[in-house]
């Protein structure tokens, strides 16, 4: 089945489209990918310093306690959800063929975001952290980061209501889940935290969030990548658009009860770990369906991903989700998680979550993005390709250790009568792969930040054919396919 | 009719997040609220003339309130947890001197009001340390628990605990290491963390 091909006044309103976005998305992806470098550096001297505890001890900058938070927090909002905004914005545009009209005020709101992140990370680096992962920066910071993401995503409604015909596509939907959700999230868990009253509830709602913004902002921003990236290079529609509806209905309904299995056991009334594992087992079904139905929709299309850059990051981070979603709900059952709870592998989990699915798909959607606004192409296949093999390498190795860490150091944990520091020196080995997959991820994230401000500082190669991950003499023609020219 | 699509989709994604919100997250926060303690009831003999639980004087300890938070900031809920899970969840009340005090062989998981002094109860992410829902028992000498935060590795070889060296100040002879502000609260917090104060028996 081939699509019908574009008039030339099309191809003249995406590039006007395009352009329209093209600082602000810039913008967006180059200081997002500047964070994701310091997190990367943030999670290697963490690791490090949890496998060698007595390293850097004089300085009270170094202490696993506050480098593992700032991480986590650049690595959260400093790089995944501003790269997943600038994603947002460009998606919108294109889907409902409306220029960006406010490209200024998104740029200023861009740079409070920016500031915002800052402050979040060295405040908790400095010590004046809450130990609530994700949400442990002081109280005054989390309006700055609430109102940046409120006023930047917020010209994303006008867009949706705006689109000229047809229903929406299940890209929209997604994105505009995301872009409701997040701050409803955000601001519950934030107001009811710091209001101090439930002391349990503030370490359950922080569980309760951080399974929500893997499930109600990460995966509906891949999704909507995904749904859009799949069909397009691949030049077929998805495979069954009714399963892609009900998927989504699926998750908007089941996300928002998962959480509180990560305390299963805990101060709480045993009902609600009881729902959440049982929405996390349900999540399953519509992300396993939507995987699914994302994979066939690409059946003998397995060479596009040889060639196609933004297509092979996007299929490994939809696998990846599937893998998250598996070990979440795995997790969420007493049979496996009352020895996981509390192990390596909750590390593992997040990681997956945040780097696994979210940044992969995130990476193929700006591997396919950059190019269309600043109309040059990627320098170099080949350092894609390191970026590809380095980053897969990188968080299978993280996942895979930390979750073999994780049995090691739960099952150390279950033998009553075992000494304590045992689980420590049987897990520590296990640690070293966690090292070494921020080091493998660093080199590989440190060339995508050089690729990514060549492009930006208009350095891009200046080509009719896009750049592929490789070159075969007498194939352009598929090769031109494979990167989706449109 | 273009509102009309857009608001059937904004109400279908509120109706589901609000579903949860209000079920998962907003009654059981108003519950947790209005915990108060409990009194124990008559015949029940409690040690200290203690007559509710929780009694709240039993978790303060000097300057423990600011030894609360330096706890945070230091983030020592990233190695730490503070809860102790039933028997069904876990291998916990087994361990010696985790439930409570091991001289009196007795364990209990810990349950929410026993949180009611804190702001966020520290229930903690990972268990790289040992459970401290019972520090406060195990270790009772306040100068070994200040070797416990300065030179962990002194007390078990294999601890992969860091020291804490800048909560400590070098003496002006430099013969040994004084305890700053933030050591002695610190220390404070932990030497009154304990979670097994007798549940009130129910009739």
């Amino acid at each position: 089945m081939t699509v019908p091909q574009p008039t030339p006044e099309e191809i003249k309103e995406r590039a006007t489209i395009d352009r329209s976005t093209r600082y602000p998305v810039m913008f967006f992806f180059t200081s997002a990918a500047a964070w994701l470098l310091a997190a990367t550096i943030l999670g290697f001297l963490s690791s490090l310093k949890l496998r060698v505890p007595g390293l850097w001890d004089e300085c009270q900058f170094m202490g696993y306690g506050r480098l593992f938070p700032a991480h986590l927090n650049a690595l959260v909002y400093g790089w995944a959800m501003q790269a997943g905004i600038g994603v947002m914005l460009w998606l919108m545009a294109r889907l409902t063929r409306t220029p960006l009209r406010q490209t200024v005020a998104v740029l200023v709101t861009g740079h409070l975001w920016n500031a915002a992140v800052a402050l979040a990370v060295c405040t908790v680096w400095f010590g004046f952290g809450k130990s609530i992962p994700l949400l442990d920066f002081p109280t005054w910071v989390w309006p700055i980061l609430a109102i940046a993401y409120a006023l930047t995503v917020m010209w994303v409604i006008p867009m949706f209501r705006t689109r000229r015909e047809g229903l929406p596509y299940i890209s929209e939907m997604f994105v505009v889940g995301a872009v409701l959700w997040f701050p409803w999230i955000f601001v519950t868990a934030n107001i009811l935290i710091n209001k101090g009253t439930a002391p349990v509830m503030g370490a359950g709602l922080n569980a309760w969030f951080i399974s929500n913004l893997s499930y109600f902002w990460m995966a509906p921003v891949s999704l909507a990548v995904a749904y859009y990236i799949i069909p397009k290079i691949s030049g077929r529609p998805i495979f069954s658009y009714p399963l892609a509806h009900a998927s989504f209905w699926l998750l908007a309904f089941l996300a928002g009860w998962t959480g509180f299995s990560r305390y299963m056991g805990g101060p709480f009334p045993a009902w609600m770990s009881a729902i959440s594992g049982a929405a996390s087992i349900f999540i399953l079904l519509a992300i396993v369906a939507t995987v699914v139905n994302l994979m066939i929709s690409l059946k003998g299309c397995s060479k596009l991903w040889r060639y196609s850059p933004s297509l092979r990051f996007t299929v490994f981070g939809m696998l990846m989700l599937a893998i998250y979603a598996i070990l979440s709900a795995a997790s969420s059952t007493y049979f496996f998680g009352k020895d996981l709870q509390f192990s390596h592998f909750m590390v593992g989990l997040d990681t997956l979550a945040f780097y696994g699915f979210f940044s992969m798909t995130i990476f193929g959607a700006i591997y396919f993005i950059v190019p269309r606004i600043t109309g040059s192409e990627w320098p170099s296949g080949e350092r894609i390709r390191t970026h590809f093999w380095f980053s897969a390498y990188g968080i299978i190795t993280l996942v895979i250790t930390m979750l073999v860490g994780g049995i090691a150091q739960g099952g150390d944990l279950a033998v009553w009568d075992r000494a304590f520091s045992v689980s420590f020196v049987n897990s520590s080995a296990y640690v070293v792969g966690r090292a070494t997959a921020w080091g493998l991820i660093g080199y590989s994230n440190l060339l995508f930040l050089c690729q990514l401000y060549q492009m930006f500082i208009g350095k891009g190669r200046k080509s009719e054919g896009p750049t592929l991950l490789h070159t075969e003499p007498g194939k352009a023609a598929s090769a031109k396919a494979a990167a989706g020219m449109s | 009719m273009k509102f009309d699509r857009f608001a059937k989709l904004i109400a279908g994604l509120s109706l589901a997040f609000a579903l949860p919100w209000i079920f998962l997250v907003m009654v059981p926060f108003i519950t947790g609220s209005n915990l108060e303690a409990l009194p124990y009831p008559e015949g029940q003999d409690i040690d200290g003339g203690v007559t509710a639980y929780p009694d709240k004087a039993l978790y303060q300890y000097g300057s423990s309130d600011y030894g609360r938070q330096v706890y945070a900031a230091e983030g020592c809920a990233y190695c730490h947890t503070q809860v102790i899970r039933p028997t069904y969840a876990g291998a916990d009340m087994w361990r010696k001197g985790w439930g409570g005090r091991e001289e009196d062989g007795f364990a209990r998981e810990t349950q929410a009001r026993d949180y009611l002094q804190e702001e966020i109860a520290p229930l903690g992410y990972q268990r790289i340390g040992p459970d401290l829902s019972n520090v406060g028992h195990r270790i009772t000498d306040r100068d070994l628990m200040h070797r416990h935060l300065f030179d962990p590795t002194s007390i078990d070889r294999d601890s992969g605990m860091p020291a804490f060296l800048h909560l400590y100040d070098e003496a002006p002879d430099g013969s040994k290491l004084v305890p700053n502000k933030k050591a002695e609260a610190l220390v404070d917090y932990l030497l009154s963390l304990k979670k097994d104060q007798p549940l009130p028996s129910k009739g």
